[in-house]
Formats: C-alpha cells, sequence, structure tokens
C-alpha cells in the first residue's frame, strides 16, 4: 500500500504566484522520504497542504488510500493522522513531557495512554523524563519528545520539518541516525523536509529535490548523487564541478581533456558535464598530464581538503577534492586527473 | 474510506478564498467574533438612524458647521498633546523600570499602573480644586495625561521584557552609546505596542466627557453632550457622533498600518535572555525624581486629596448604602468583565492569527463604540433593546452589553498581544494531533494566553468600574453603582459625602492594577 | 493539574456568559407580570427623576406611605432621561417624569408624551408655573439669582444686561451647559427677542465671562473669589449656607429687581406619560406632590419655593415668591430649547 501520494498539486499565493505548481510525490508504506530544494522553493507550502493547513488550488492528496485532499475534498488536519515534528520541537510548553506526549492518545484508556507515553519515550531513549517541563530539556532532548509526540497516535505519516536545524552540528548526526532508528521502529512511514542536503542524502530512504514548486528528480540519495537529473540538481545536491563539453558517442571533450561518459549522448552536441569533485586527483604538473592549472585557494577541512584550481579553458576554477594533508599551495602548478566517468546534459534546447 | 461526499468542482470564488498558506478562519471563531462585532456595531446603526431623521441635507449642515470644525480641532488637539505625554511618560517609566537598576523597580512599576484605579474625573476635580486656574486645556491636558499613561506604560513594558537584548548589545558594541542604541534599535522595536497603547489614550481622549466638562474645555464630546441636553432633537447629537465614529476609524486604520509585517511571535526556544540592566549610575537621582514626581501627580495627589474630604466630610454619609454600591460595582463590574473577555477572545485570536480580510473587518468594527461618548452608547442600546429585546431593557445584561460595546477594544488588544506570544505552530501541532479548532483553542491557546487573557480582564473590570453615563441610562432601577452614587453626591454638592465613594472606587480598582503593576 | 483547571475555567466562562442571559429571561416574565398588575391595579409607579437622589428620596419616601403605592425611581439627568423617555417612545417604563426644570417637561409636551392632567391639580398651581397644554405642572419654584464676592467687588449688578460692560470683564462666572441656565436664556429669548438675546451672549463671552460645569462649581467659584459674580439658582446659596455654615460662605446673593430677564422663576415639575400605563398611581403622586405636606418639604428642605398649597417658605433670608420681581413668562414658552442651544453654540459658548 501506498503510505503517501501526492498528484498534481498546484497552490498559489494571491494573485497567481504559483508555489506549488503541478507536484507529484509519492512516499512508499514505511520508508522515509526527503524532500529537498532551497527556500522558497515550496516546501512549506508542500507541507501545510499535506498536513491539511492549507487547500491546494488543484490536485490530490491520498494518505494510506484514503484522499484526505481533492476536489471538494478536504479533510481537517485532525482528522488526518498527520503526526508534525517542528523546527523546533513545539513542545507545549504549559504540559510535562508525558502529557505532551499522551497529548494524541484520545479515545484509550489510561493505563494504556500510559503504557504507550512509556513506550514512546524509551523509543527516543529518553524513558524517565516523564515528569519534566519542557523548558528542563536540552534542545536535542526536546526533539525527541515532539518525536514521541507526534508519533504516539500511530500516524499514517510523520511529516518532519527541518527537525534538525536548530541544533548543534555536533549533536545533529547522532540525532538524525536515533530519530532514523526511532521511525524504523515504529514502522512509519515518514517524510523530512529540509533543505540540507547532507541531512536529505544520509537520513532518507529516497529524496525528491523540489525547485519551483515541482519535484526535478526523485531517487535514493546514491541515484540523486550519481545521476543528477541535470546541472542545477548535481550543484544543489553536493559539490559538483561542471564543465562546458562537446559529447561525442560515450566521450566528451572538456576543459580537462577527453572525458568518459556514464551514457552515451543521445545526439553528438554541446552540453555540460557534472564531475564530483573527488572524481578528480592532482597530478604532478608534467606534460603527461591531460590538464593543468594554477592553485587559486586551498579549503582544509581535517579529513578532507577542497583545492580550487584555476584552469585556463574552463569558464570557473574546478575544485578538487583530496583526503589528508594537501600538498599544495595558492599559487602552486599543478595537473589534475579524472577517474571515473562524467554525466552530461545535453544544451537545453 | 474518502470521508467527503462525491468530488465535486470548487467555484472560483472558493477557490480565490483559500489562497496558499492562508489558513481558514474556523467557524467557532468567525461566529462568535462576528457576534461581537455586530454587537459594537450596534451604536454606529443608531446614530445612523437618527443623523438621517431629517435627511443627509440636514445632517451635512451640522456636521460642516464652523463650529463643528472647531471643535474637532480642538479635541483633535487636546488627544494630540496627550498622546504625546503619555508616550513620554509611559515609555521612559517602562524603560526605566524594566531596564535599568533604577532601585524599587518594581514598586515603581505597580506605582505606574495605578493611576488606572483613580476615575479621570476624580482627578480632573482635585486638579480643579487645588488649582483654579488650570481650568481649560492646560487642566485638561494635565488630567488626561496622568490618567491616561498606565495604557502605553503596561504594553511598551510587556514589548521591553519580549526584546532579544542581544540586538542592543550589538549595537552597543558597534560603538552607539546607551540614548543612540535606545533611539535607533529599541524605540522602533516598541513601535507596536506603543502604538497599540497611543490609541487607547487618543479614543479615551475623544470619548472622555468627565474631565473636559469639570476642566471646562470645550470638546467634541462636550458639544454633544450639551446637544442632549436639547432633548427632542438628537439629531445634532447623532451627526456629531457620526464625526466622532470616523474619526476612529481613521486613528484605527492608521495604528494598524503601524504594525507593519512585525508584532509576530520570537521564534526562538525558550525564553530569550534576560537583559542585563543599564547602570544609571550618576543619573540614577534624576531618574527617581522623575518617578517620584510622575507618581505623586498622578497617584499621590488625588489620594491625598481625597483623604482630606474624607476627613473633613460632615455630611455623614450610609455605610449599608456604600457596602450596597460596592456590591452591586463589583457585580456588574466582574460580569461586564467576563463576558467582554470571553468575547474579545475570538476577535484577539482571529485577529492574532489570521491576516485575512475578514478578520481585519472584524477587529476594526470592534473599536466601533469605543469613541462614542457613554451616553450614546447606552442610548443606541435603548433604542435597541426597547424595540427588539424588550424583556432585556433595564436589565442587568443590557448594562453587561453596553460596557461590552465601550470596552470590546481594551480586551481584544490583551487578547491579541497575549496570543501574539505563543507561535502558532503549537496550535498546528496540537490539531495534528487530533484536536478540532475549539479544543485546540481550549487546550492551547487560552492556556498559553491565560496571563495576558487575565491581564485583560482585569484592565476591563478596572474601566467599567468607574463608567457612569452609559451605567445611568442602563442600569436596573434601583440598583446603584460606586460610579452612579458618586454623581448623585456631587450632584446634590456634597463632596464630603462623596469622598467615601470615590475612595472605594480607587481602593477596589487599585487591586486589579496593583496586580497588572506587578507583572510587568 | 492543567488540563482540569482549564476546563472549569471554561465553565466558568460559559457560566458567566449565560447566566446573567437566563437570569434575564426569568427576570422580564416576572416583570411583565409585575407591569401587567401595574396598569391594572393602581398600587405601583415608576418614576423617572431628573432631580438629585438626596434630595428627592426623603419626600418620595413619604409618597409611598401616603398613596400606598410602591415607586420604583430611576435618576438621571433631567435632559438626559427625557432623551431616553423619547427613545423609548410608546414602550416607556416611566409612569411619572419629575424633571429639573420646565424645558424637558416642555420637550416630552411636544412629543406629545404626556396626559393632560386633571382640572383640580392644574387648579392647585398658579397658572404660570404650568404647561401650555396642561400636560405637566410646576411642583417647586427656583429664582435666578446674582452671586457675587464682597470681597472682589462693592458693586453689584442690578441687571444681566450690566455683565457685558467692561467693569465686569472676566470677573463672571455662568454654567452654560446647565439647563438653569439655559432656561434663563429661553426665558430672556421670550421676553426681550432673539436679536438681543444674542447679542448680550456674545458680549457676555466676549468680556471673557468663564463658563463652569454647573451651578454649584459656580458658586463655589464666586466663594472662592475666581470670578467677582455668578448666575446662580438661589437655593443653591442657601443650600451651601445649611452645609457648611453661614460664617464659612464669602458670597452672597442678590435677587435682580425691575423684571429683569435674570430674574427668571423657573419650576421643577412633573408631567405623567401617556403610555406609561400608571396613569392612575402618576395622578395619585401628583396630588401628594402638591399637597401641603410635600410642599413644605421643598421649602425647608430643598429651599425652593412652594408653588401650592398655600405654604410659604420658612427658609431665614429667603424673600417671599411674591416680593420678588420675576419677568412676567409663561413656562410653557421655555420648551423651545433647541433654538435657544443654537443660539448658545452660535455664541461659542457649547
Amino acid at each position: 500500500m501506498t503510505g503517501l501520494r501526492v498528484t498534481a498539486v498546484t497552490s498559489s499565493y494571491g494573485r497567481g504566484v504559483r508555489v506549488l505548481d503541478g507536484l507529484d510525490l509519492t512516499v512508499p508504506d514505511g520508508e522515509l522520504a526527503a524532500v529537498l530544494g532551497p527556500s522558497g522553493c515550496g516546501k512549506t507550502t508542500l507541507l501545510r497542504v499535506i498536513a491539511g493547513f492549507a487547500v491546494p488550488d488543484a490536485g490530490e492528496v491520498v494518505l494510506g488510500g484514503r484522499t484526505v485532499s481533492g476536489p471538494g475534498v478536504h479533510v481537517p488536519p485532525e482528522r488526518r493522522g498527520v503526526g508534525i515534528v517542528a523546527q523546533e520541537g513545539a513542545l507545549f510548553p504549559h504540559l510535562s513531557v508525558a502529557r505532551n506526549v499522551a497529548f494524541g492518545l484520545t479515545g484509550s484508556g489510561r493505563a494504556e495512554r500510559r503504557a504507550r507515553t512509556g513506550e514512546m519515550l524509551e523509543l527516543v531513549g529518553l524513558g524517565g523524563y516523564g515528569e519534566r517541563m519542557p523548558h528542563e530539556l536540552s534542545g536535542g532532548q526536546q526533539q525527541r519528545v515532539a518525536l514521541a509526540r507526534a508519533l504516539a497516535p500511530r500516524p499514517a505519516l510523520v511529516l518532519l520539518d527541518e527537525p534538525f536545524n536548530a541544533l548543534d552540528s555536533a549533536l545533529r548526526a547522532g540525532l538524525r541516525s536515533d530519530v532514523r532508528a526511532a521511525l524504523r521502529a515504529a514502522g512509519a512511514t515518514a517524510l523530512l523536509v529540509t533543505h540540507d542536503q547532507e541531512e536529505a542524502l544520509s537520513a532518507a530512504d529516497r529524496v525528491a529535490v523540489i525547485r519551483d514548486g515541482k519535484v526535478v528528480q526523485s531517487g535514493t540519495p546514491q541515484e540523486l548523487y550519481a545521476r543528477p537529473a541535470d546541472p542545477w540538481v548535481a550543484s544543489f545536491v553536493g559539490d559538483a564541478v561542471l564543465l562546458a563539453a562537446t559529447a561525442e558517442g560515450d566521450r566528451a571533450t572538456t576543459a580537462l581533456g577527453s572525458l568518459a561518459l556514464t551514457a552515451p549522448a543521445s545526439a553528438p552536441g554541446e552540453g555540460t558535464v557534472v564531475l564530483r569533485p573527488e572524481q578528480l586527483n592532482l597530478a604532478p604538473a608534467t606534460e603527461e598530464a591531460p590538464a593543468r592549472g594554477r592553485v587559486t585557494e586551498v579549503r582544509y577541512h581535517g579529513h578532507d581538503a577542497l583545492i580550487l584550481v584555476d584552469v585556463p579553458t574552463a569558464a570557473a576554477p574546478v575544485t578538487v577534492r583530496t583526503t589528508g594533508s594537501a600538498a599544495v599551495r595558492a599559487g602552486d602548478e599543478t595537473g589534475i586527473r579524472v577517474t571515473g566517468p562524467a554525466v552530461f546534459h545535453p544544451k537545453a534546447g | 474510506m474518502s470521508t467527503h461526499g462525491s468530488p465535486s468542482v470548487r467555484t472560483p470564488a472558493a477557490a480565490s478564498r483559500v489562497a496558499a498558506g492562508v489558513r481558514r478562519a474556523p467557524l467557532v471563531l468567525l461566529l462568535p467574533a462576528t457576534a461581537a462585532a455586530l454587537l459594537a456595531l450596534l451604536p454606529l446603526g443608531y446614530l445612523g438612524v437618527r443623523a438621517m431623521e431629517h435627511g443627509w441635507a440636514h445632517a451635512w449642515e451640522i456636521a460642516s458647521e464652523a463650529r463643528t470644525l472647531e471643535l474637532l480641532g480642538r479635541s483633535l488637539g487636546l488627544a494630540a498633546i496627550v498622546v504625546a505625554a503619555c508616550l513620554v511618560l509611559g515609555v521612559s517609566l517602562a524603560w526605566l523600570t524594566v531596564r535599568t537598576t533604577l532601585p524599587g523597580r518594581r514598586i515603581w512599576a505597580v506605582l505606574a499602573t495605578l493611576p488606572l484605579a483613580v476615575p479621570s474625573y476624580v482627578a480632573a476635580f482635585t486638579w480643579i480644586s487645588a488649582a483654579p486656574s488650570l481650568a481649560g486645556l492646560p487642566g485638561a491636558a494635565i488630567t488626561l495625561t496622568f490618567a491616561c499613561f498606565p495604557y502605553v506604560f503596561l504594553p511598551v513594558a510587556a514589548a521591553l521584557r519580549g526584546i532579544d537584548p542581544a540586538q542592543e548589545e550589538a549595537a552597543r558594541s558597534l560603538g552607539g552609546g546607551a540614548l543612540r542604541t535606545f533611539v535607533r534599535v529599541t524605540l522602533p522595536q516598541l513601535r507596536p505596542a506603543a502604538a497599540g497603547g497611543a490609541i487607547l489614550v487618543a479614543l479615551y481622549v475623544l470619548s472622555d466627557f468627565g474631565s473636559v466638562s469639570i476642566t471646562r474645555y470645550d470638546t467634541f464630546t462636550r458639544a454633544i453632550h450639551s446637544s442632549y441636553q436639547a432633548s427632542f432633537d438628537r439629531t445634532p447629537a447623532a451627526v456629531l457622533g457620526c464625526v466622532l465614529v470616523t474619526m476612529t476609524v481613521l486613528l484605527v486604520l492608521a495604528e494598524n498600518r503601524t504594525r507593519g509585517r512585525a508584532g509576530h511571535a520570537r521564534t526562538g526556544r525558550g525564553s530569550a535572555r534576560p537583559p542585563v540592566p543599564l547602570r544609571l549610575g550618576r543619573w540614577t537621582a534624576p531618574a527617581l525624581a522623575w518617578c517620584g514626581a510622575v507618581s505623586a501627580a498622578a497617584v499621590g495627589f488625588p489620594l491625598v486629596t481625597l483623604g482630606y474630604w474624607l476627613t473633613v466630610g460632615s455630611s455623614g454619609f450610609d455605610p449599608e448604602r456604600l457596602w450596597s454600591a460596592t456590591v452591586a460595582t463589583v457585580t456588574v463590574a466582574a460580569a461586564g468583565a467576563a463576558v467582554t473577555t470571553v468575547l474579545a477572545l475570538p476577535v484577539g485570536v482571529l485577529s492574532a492569527r489570521h491576516r485575512g480580510r475578514a478578520a481585519r473587518l472584524l477587529e476594526q468594527s470592534v473599536w466601533a463604540g469605543h469613541a462614542v461618548p457613554g451616553i450614546t452608547v447606552g442610548l443606541a442600546l435603548v433604542f435597541f433593546s426597547v424595540r427588539y429585546a424588550y424583556p432585556l431593557y433595564q436589565e442587568l445584561p443590557l448594562l453587561i452589553a453596553a460596557y461590552v460595546v465601550l470596552y470590546l477594544p481594551v480586551a481584544v488588544a490583551s487578547a491579541r498581544a497575549a496570543v501574539l506570544q505563543s507561535p502558532p505552530v503549537l496550535e498546528e501541532v496540537a490539531r495534528s494531533l487530533g484536536r478540532s479548532p475549539l479544543r485546540v483553542l481550549r487546550e492551547i491557546t487560552v492556556p498559553l494566553a491565560a496571563p495576558g487573557i487575565g491581564a485583560g480582564a482585569a484592565l476591563t473590570f478596572v474601566v467599567i468600574m468607574k463608567e457612569l453615563p452609559a451605567t445611568l441610562l442602563l442600569r436596573p432601577t434601583g440598583t446603584d453603582t460606586l460610579a452612579t452614587r458618586l454623581w448623585t453626591e456631587t450632584g446634590a454638592g456634597a463632596f464630603a459625602g462623596a469622598a467615601p465613594y470615590a475612595a472605594v472606587i480607587v481602593l477596589l480598582a487599585a487591586i486589579p492594577s496593583y496586580l497588572l503593576g506587578r507583572r510587568s | 493539574m492543567p488540563r482540569p483547571s482549564v476546563r472549569r475555567g471554561a465553565a466558568l466562562a460559559m457560566s458567566a456568559l449565560l447566566l446573567p442571559v437566563l437570569a434575564a429571561c426569568g427576570g422580564s416574565q416576572d416583570d411583565k407580570k409585575e407591569k401587567d398588575a401595574a396598569k391594572q391595579g393602581s398600587d405601583e409607579l415608576v418614576i423617572y427623576s431628573g432631580r438629585n437622589e438626596e434630595l428627592i428620596d426623603p419626600i418620595l419616601d413619604k409618597l409611598e406611605k401616603a398613596t400606598g403605592t410602591k415607586v420604583e425611581v430611576r435618576y438621571g439627568d433631567s435632559a438626559e432621561l427625557a432623551a431616553q423617555i423619547l427613545e423609548e417612545g410608546d414602550r416607556t417604563k416611566a409612569g411619572l417624569f419629575f424633571s429639573q426644570d420646565a424645558g424637558a417637561l416642555g420637550a416630552l409636551s411636544q412629543a406629545g408624551m404626556l396626559s393632560k392632567l386633571p382640572q383640580k391639580s392644574l387648579d392647585k398651581v398658579d397658572a404660570a408655573f404650568r404647561g401650555g397644554q396642561d400636560d405637566w405642572v410646576g411642583v417647586s419654584g427656583r429664582s435666578r439669582v446674582i452671586a457675587y464676592n464682597p470681597e472682589k467687588t462693592e458693586k453689584v449688578p442690578d441687571s444681566i444686561h450690566e455683565l457685558t460692560k467692561p467693569e465686569w470683564k472676566g470677573k463672571v462666572g455662568y454654567a452654560p451647559t446647565n439647563a438653569s441656565f439655559q432656561a434663563f436664556v429661553t426665558g430672556m429669548r421670550v421676553l426681550e427677542g432673539d436679536e438681543a438675546t444674542l447679542k448680550w451672549l456674545k458680549a457676555l463671552k466676549a468680556n471673557g465671562a468663564k463658563p463652569y460645569a454647573k451651578n454649584g462649581v459656580v458658586l463655589d467659584a464666586v466663594d472662592s473669589g475666581e470670578v467677582s459674580v455668578g448666575l446662580i439658582n438661589h437655593y443653591y446659596w442657601y443650600e451651601k449656607v445649611a452645609e457648611v455654615g453661614a460664617d464659612k460662605v464669602n458670597a452672597k446673593i442678590h435677587f435682580l429687581p425691575g423684571g429683569d430677564s435674570g430674574a427668571l422663576i423657573n419650576a421643577a415639575g412633573v408631567g405623567v406619560l401617556k403610555d406609561g400605563g400608571q396613569t392612575e398611581a402618576a395622578e395619585k403622586a401628583v396630588d401628594y406632590l402638591l399637597s401641603e405636606d410635600a410642599q413644605k418639604y421643598f421649602a425647608d428642605v430643598t429651599k425652593e419655593y412652594p408653588l401650592a398649597a398655600g405654604v410659604t417658605s420658612s427658609v431665614k433670608d429667603l424673600p417671599a415668591l411674591d416680593s420678588l420681581d420675576a419677568p412676567e413668562i409663561d413656562l410653557g414658552k421655555l420648551e423651545s430649547l433647541q433654538e435657544t442651544l443654537e443660539m448658545l453654540k452660535e455664541a461659542g459658548m457649547v
């Protein structure tokens, strides 16, 4: 069964400014999907449409086989069974942790409610915190309670709205995998909305990239990274090296020399190839190197470094990722070698 | 599976109403808010009926008389002076009590709220009897300023507490002095709160009759009252009332513009770091002198005068009467404050949470009754109840309705500000957890806004206690409030006899005022 | 325990909202019965009184005992009560209107809301103190006087026309919004014509006369020397003397001679409402107010002039009514208050 299906949803502000423009999205049951896009792309509106806080102009939202938004149909938020984990937890400040978690457990007996609350708090690793008040918790703990609260009524779908935004980066990775584990354990279908590609790629089973109110590409994180649908997606999802190219068969000619392509070009012609910085390696600046350039900047990150190299024939400096300490400094001459195939996108039109 | 009936095509009108991101206002809010707005619009309907009784031309003739314009100018001039003075007093005291090391800050905050407890007609009387030469503009301006500045002080003090100190610190680290920082960074953020207070002050001045009549400054309201003295032609009073309502609408629209896009809840989690109070240093003494002078003039002086009257009183007073008037006053004020607060809540929530045109219109219409003198509101309710709700006429509910019409904006402003304090996402989360809009209101919105709503109720209680003209017209026959007794005693020329009633009004009103001040 | 308290709060709020309504529904039915009963019998009467409760309540208690009528009183300002009765129209709750002055009664008379009084009541009072339509009757009289402060002025004006002369510049106090003052202006219009009156009003204002809220305040201003002379009703002075003692009152009063407009004698009076449904009780009350008992009360307590039953005032220093040189005027004509107001407006006084 499908967890969530959004079909051709259109939504606009006042005078015809389209925020969502025929958007399609499907999340299989029990999966964690991510919606990734820059700010202003419409992800917040999408979330509000799915939760029932905004009514789309057209299109359909189907949750667990039940149409919740569609022509003539609008199920109010409280009857959708959609749990929400908001940006900063949004715990009810006047209720204890246990009462927060039990908030959605209406219609069940007191004992059952208590059991479920305990179970949910255990699930997010906060057993025994029930009597605390929200302001007595750290940011990460608040997010865990918010997740427990959203999961407690066994919702058809959990929406996570940039849930790790307000946290220190050190906390993020840990919390991210804990949330993922908790969602998995609860068997919940979930949709994570984020502008952070690292978060989307590391947390989700499936990622949909949104731009201008449309899904431009949807797939597993690996697919998205390795085969971006266009140069924009390529540079939005991870670091990318974009080079003007002339393709012929399964090779293309670029400023870095002739490169192998992931798939043969449908027709010979001009276009752009996408490479990932880790596909580029520094080489001695000798005659044999396929391309040469001058190092303009070294960005040291500890576990790796990004080196910007100005290649005379390329429009912009190319980025090379090296592991360990970089052996070059700004101003050095260097050669560049490319490994692995490049993705070719023919010029539009 | 699908819960609703067969799919149907939505009409274009319906589709445009539900633009992206705009939540539809739930009926559970819209219906009571509309009821409240309609109630508030009753005086306007009455004024329309009476003003047009002799046709447009006649009405226009009255409205365009040179005297009318002159009085309007005088009223607006007085309002401008009082608003400016209240802003100076209210903002300076709020800043001193919230943001500096002023000794006894909490006591000064309470003292800055207490003038609310002194009816402006009592204050006017004490000033004029002490210094008859103040009669006219100076007396009216002084009396009204000291009576009204808490309306600015309270919201501004609350806003000052909400401002993130990091911004001020950033400004000071960039080399701005304390004063410069205050003017450039703090003051602009106080604008919505100050404007909200200023509009209450302006409307108070426009609709006040008691103090301008005692200080003998001719204003629009005095003209309206004299017009009623003509008894058989209510048209001139009604036309003047319409002009006053028009002024109110313009003022409220102007105030709404100052809100702009600001005013939404702080996004940060938890509470903002408490600011480090500014050290006053050698400015401590002048600051104390300033606070002391304001408190002495606004609270000390009227109280001492009242005390003097109490001691010289030759005409004895009847403690039983005083007691029954006290009970009646507390009863009507409590019932009035409760009903006003309950009706203000949906309007306040709508205005805080829904930016649609309907919400704005509803919020603006509650102001309609606020600038109209009490006597006009009273006569409007006589007019409607005699015709359409005769059993309610001269019964408590009608009096309560008059209080609602008169003071709804006071409670709406508090409710709105209180609701804005908590982020809307909490309500959305609650709905996603299966709560209907009504239950969200009850379980999330109201409990979170409760302190602010309570403050609004306290303020409403205080202003109702002091109300006279509408109470005289609409009270159940035989019921006396402290204000009507005060009126009777002063009418009989027995100022000493009036003093106990004035004193009890001040004492009773001081309790909620004190609580309001403590909060700030 | 946030939730139960919230629930309790909501319940409280709801009951606060509903109780008055419920009470009203209950109350209104009783009220209707009461009113019906009142209409049939004659043992209940609602009086709208523009006269002050402190002054009037004792005599109304006596009225209850004397006539066996249960009296309910609504106090207010005469003009505002008249406006209220006009708004109530044929559903008025008032059986009797007791007005501070003839003007408000005239207004109701002109609107046709008062019923004609029995001849035997009318006959008790001099025609000078009755309504032109025989639908209201004066109960007590008050004379306009000039109050003066002997410390501030040696000369006391004998006519209001002197007050516009330069020697009184800035020294006169008056209460332009007060009904008694307006009745005096109306009287002046009747006596001297509109043109002369308007001229006088404009001259008075131009002469820097100081407006006050009411007669009592004018007297206080004279007493304190804030102004030298003031236009008031006579009994304010006698009341003040009674309250604080003659030695503590600096001000004196002067009854103007020669039928001057400023010596007008106005009447506080009563009228029976046509649609109040309490005519019988109301007429009984009118009779009582004109009785010797009641007239004595007005003379002794409110220091006014009794107008009926042959009673004369016994107040010390109060000149007898028939010794006054008041202008001859039909008080019924004091109804034209509207024109007076327009004139006051034109003169820039209200």
